[in-house]
């Protein structure tokens, strides 16, 4: 009940926080995990972050998630990934097919660059993270729809998507292509790293979802003004 | 500096409280420094190929092995992580290190008409002891031996499809899949010498098969290719005739023994026979076979081996030295040996190692390529060569 109006509510209520069975009282501070915040001199540090700073020092703070690291290969999009794909809490599993994943993108794409001829070196792109960060922004859908009931019909409206939905349907897409359409004798990594390396050249199935998905909602907009909100 | 080695590999020995077999070969010379070498190209590579002229000026480069060669010398010996590594790069470049550099310095001024001496890596997981063997064979070849290479013994006591009695000995079980790969690797290795090698006795394989005495080694071996079911006992064969006839006047070849996980050899196996109660190892004939060479009762060359935890049985993640995975048993069958202690990687070593990743665009991650990235690196994996391999696959 309470999920579904706060559902309801959501575009002009601000977050709604758990405090009946959140572990910590308000006093508790949230943690920062980054270097970088420590090693800013006083005089950088606006008046509030001052305040901030001297608030830390006598209240408590919360533990930081497992998930967070102040590593300088921390990568908070490919750990939302792992998170996605991740089933049953097994997170040893999502994190190995990740990072098997990037190692085979990066074995095909150092192999192509050291057999391609000197000239056309510059043009393979080696890095793995750099073709992932890629591959999401290619997925990701500029539009969207929304079931929506009028007049006892229901109809196919187009939407405008937040940015965090966005990058949810990419992923989404992205794990469902590869679980469904894989052939049973391929592992996970590998479809997944055949999927990126498509989705970075603009091409694959996921590509072809997006198009999908744009292509109806440029058919459905003579009923955009059904959206009232 | 002579001195200086000699006290660091006591420091390792003396652990190992025995009184160590050392035929000849305690003494330690430098190895000859070859003059007016051209100018490397970069720190971290060396011109220098031929693993018989590497010295220790030379710790911590990396030398290329031929592409012809690879197919030839390992066709099944290198680790897998390495074969890929070869593929990606386009190259196949193996490191000198101190325990390889070591072995063939002993090997070089070995004396042959005394019995074989055993050379024995050992080190933590994932510290290069495979890929040290796979450097000492590689001389081994370089000086035109016979080598008789068994890439992982842990293979040949676990996971058998197809377990026979055996026909020369119903005590005994055969392994012919593993016999018959074996032996077709085999083959492709030391094709040179299996045409010169004559057998001494005849075998009878079953009532119409035989080979004649005096048939070459290369008949041998094709026979145990076709017939897959007496390929173990053709391992036997080929064994024993190398083991006769290796130091003899009359044969111009040095055997060169390489056995990976010799642990594997006086451990447990998982093997199940039809009651389902396990087969000793001393029941397998490939084993047994195997066995009787590491015994140092024949002449004419060296027996160098690698411990190996990874793929080992009922032994525990953690075990590394020698009386730890050999067991009492294995250890006082191997007794005489001359531990060789494969440690992490030195900071020269590493740092090479790096300078190699980078230059082979391994390193793609912008962090990786700065100067806290490589602290973290060194803080990840501690320098041990098999887990910076794995971290920089990734990064």
């Amino acid at each position: 009940m309470a999920a579904s109006i706060s559902g309801l509510l959501k575009p002009w209520t601000p977050r709604v926080f758990l405090v009946r069975w959140s572990r910590y009282n308000p006093y508790y501070l949230e943690p920062e995990v980054r270097k970088e915040e420590y090693n800013r001199p006083e005089t950088d540090l606006s008046p509030e972050e001052i305040e901030e700073r001297e608030l830390k020092i006598h209240r408590p703070i919360k533990a930081a998630v497992n998930s967070v690291s102040s590593s300088g290969y921390n990568d908070p999009v490919i750990s939302k990934f792992i998170n996605m794909m991740m089933k049953h809490g097994n997170k040893v599993l999502a994190r190995e097919i990740m990072t098997d994943t990037l190692e085979s993108i990066k074995r095909k794409q150092v192999e192509k660059y050291h057999k391609a001829p000197e000239g056309k070196r510059e043009e393979i792109e080696c890095n793995p993270y750099a073709i992932f960060h890629q591959a999401m922004d290619n997925c990701k859908p500029i539009v969207g729809m929304a079931s929506i009931q009028k007049g006892g019909k229901y109809y196919q409206v187009p939407i405008p998507l937040s940015e965090n939905r966005r990058r949810f349907l990419a992923m989404k897409w992205m794990i469902t292509e590869c679980r469904e359409n894989r052939h049973r004798r391929t592992h996970m990594y590998e479809k997944l790293s055949q999927e990126l390396l498509a989705a970075s050249a603009k091409e694959g199935n996921v590509i072809k979802k997006k198009y999908e998905l744009h292509k109806m909602a440029e058919a459905n907009r003579a009923y955009a003004h059904f959206r009232w909100w | 500096m002579a001195l200086y080695r000699l006290s660091f590999r006591l420091r390792h020995t003396v652990n190992h409280a025995r009184p160590l077999h050392v035929s000849g070969c305690g003494k330690q010379q430098e190895a000859v420094v070859v003059e007016s070498e051209p100018e490397p190209l970069s720190v971290f590579r060396t011109q220098e190929n031929d693993p018989a002229c590497q010295s220790e000026k030379h710790i911590g480069q990396y030398f290329t092995l031929d592409p012809a060669h690879t197919r030839t010398i390992f066709p099944h010996g290198l680790p897998n992580r390495f074969q890929l590594q070869m593929k990606t790069f386009n190259e196949a470049c193996v490191m000198v290190r101190q325990p390889a550099l070591e072995v063939i310095s002993y090997l070089k001024k070995t004396d042959f008409s005394k019995p074989p001496v055993r050379y024995l890596f050992y080190g933590l997981k994932g510290s290069g002891k495979t890929m040290s063997l796979c450097h000492t064979v590689h001389f081994c070849h370089t000086q035109g031996w016979l080598v008789l290479h068994i890439p992982d013994a842990h293979l040949w006591v676990k996971n058998c499809k197809e377990l026979l009695p055996s026909s020369f000995n119903p005590s005994r079980f055969d392994q012919p899949l593993q016999a018959a790969e074996w032996l077709r690797n085999f083959k492709i290795t030391s094709e040179p010498f299996l045409s010169k090698i004559k057998t001494k006795q005849r075998y009878v394989w079953t009532k119409r098969e035989y080979t004649e005495e005096g048939s070459t080694l290369a008949e041998l071996v094709d026979m145990g290719i076709s017939r897959v079911k007496s390929s173990s006992d053709v391992v036997g064969a080929v064994i024993k005739e190398l083991r006769l006839q290796s130091g003899q006047p009359e044969s111009n070849f040095r055997l060169a023994v390489a056995v990976d996980g010799v642990n594997a050899l006086w451990g447990r196996s998982t093997i199940k026979k039809e009651d389902k109660s396990a087969v000793d190892p001393d029941e397998l004939t490939l084993v047994y076979n195997l066995r009787k060479l590491m015994r140092n009762d024949w002449t004419g060359g060296a027996i160098i081996t690698t411990l190996s935890q990874t793929g080992s049985l009922y032994t525990s993640r953690t075990d590394y030295l020698p009386q730890e995975l050999l067991g009492e048993r294995g250890f006082d069958k191997m007794d005489p040996f001359v531990p060789v202690s494969v440690p992490n990687y030195s900071e020269k070593e590493f740092e090479s190692c790096y300078l190699y990743y980078m230059d082979r665009h391994w390193l793609q991650h912008p962090h990786s390529q700065t100067e806290e990235g490589k602290k973290e690196i060194i803080f990840l994996c501690n320098r041990n060569p098999s887990l910076m391999e794995r971290f920089c696959a990734t990064h």
